[in-house]
């Protein structure tokens, strides 16, 4: 996680130097044009539900825009940013929890992942969606952001501030647990999936 | 631990999570919510900024309001004291000095008594307001 720190650090540099210019827009217009597709992601790995993700991305960005004066450097500006984004997540929910116990109601939105595009690729695709929502949570968010940030383990560490050894562990993990639950439905032919392949 | 399985059935599974779980697509108006949010944000930072200026003036002239009545009192105490003892002391004196004028002794005393209170009224005033004037400054 010490090299991804440092890359994010060279990374944001131009960033930081904007801002000790004093040109605190000209930050935040470049910032959000590098972030805000990962930090729309994280919301969508966090809350799978698009429509609270998009909430979530843009109260971060708006905490983040109201942040940005008090950022002191101590850590990099993606992994400060990713902070924020995973808090106001946690808030939302905690507040979708009890929503939901009060209305008995989950508010999470599976279809929200890539949409097939033939009949037989919407019955497997649709079976590994099922297993994919099998899977213990954290286990689950590794293995979306995983997927979503083109399958690099260190931006995956920094978006939910772990060792990527962590992420590492818990893909393994993840991907043992969905051979698991392939093996006990029966789906374990590598030939059902290779068909699928396009 | 660490290492991925391999085989046959993980590499065709590691394709199709690829598929499936595509990267979303970041929503075509994300941009023009976000800028919508941005300046909301703004207007509610400038009434919180508003509304803290006025509270921070309120408690600021309730401060100087609370010097003003606390300067009165001394002054007012310091003039009732002064009075006192400048009486005290004419009565105390008033035998001696008639004495050594004769008839014109009290109103010797009386004329120095005012002449004292009123430079002392007037350095205490004096001295007062300029420290008034300094503790004011914002």
């Amino acid at each position: 996680m010490q090299s991804a720190v440092h890359d994010a650090v060279t990374r944001d540099s131009d960033i930081a130097e904007l801002l000790r210019a004093g040109h605190r827009d000209r930050a935040f217009d470049v910032l959000l044009q590098r972030y805000e597709g990962k930090i729309y992601r994280l919301c969508c790995a966090m809350l799978r539900n698009r429509i609270q993700a998009e909430d979530a991305a843009q109260e971060s960005f708006v905490r983040i825009w109201k942040a940005l004066d008090r950022y002191d450097g101590r850590a990099s500006f993606s992994s400060w940013m990713y902070a924020i984004t995973r808090n106001r997540c946690l808030t939302a929910l905690e507040r979708r929890r009890s929503d939901s116990l009060n209305e008995g109601a989950s508010e999470t939105d599976v279809a929200m992942l890539a949409a097939p595009d033939d009949a037989f690729s919407t019955d497997r695709s649709e079976q590994l969606r099922e297993l994919v929502e099998l899977l213990p949570e954290r286990l689950r968010r590794v293995l979306l952001l995983y997927y979503f940030q083109e399958r690099s383990t260190s931006e995956v560490a920094l978006m939910l501030g772990c060792p990527e050894g962590t992420v590492k562990t818990q893909l393994f993990r993840a991907r043992a647990a969905l051979v698991e639950h392939l093996k006990r439905r029966g789906l374990d032919d590598p030939g059902i999936w290779l068909e699928n392949a396009p | 631990m660490n290492e991925l399985p391999h085989g046959e059935l993980h590499l065709a599974l590691e394709a199709e999570l690829e598929r499936t779980l595509a990267p979303p697509e970041l929503p075509s108006h994300f941009r023009a919510k976000l800028q919508a949010a941005l300046v909301r944000a703004g207007d509610s930072s400038l009434s919180e900024a508003r509304s803290r200026l006025e509270r921070e003036r309120r408690e600021w002239l309730s401060e100087i309001d609370q010097k003003y009545l606390r300067l009165q009192r001394r002054t007012l105490g310091t003039m009732i004291g002064g009075a006192f003892a400048a009486g005290a002391s004419a009565a105390l004196v008033l035998p001696w000095v008639t004495a050594h004028l004769g008839s014109i002794a009290p109103l010797v005393i009386a004329c120095t008594g005012a002449a004292v209170g009123v430079w002392i009224g007037v350095a205490s005033w004096w001295r007062s307001r300029a420290e008034f004037d300094s503790r004011a400054q914002p």
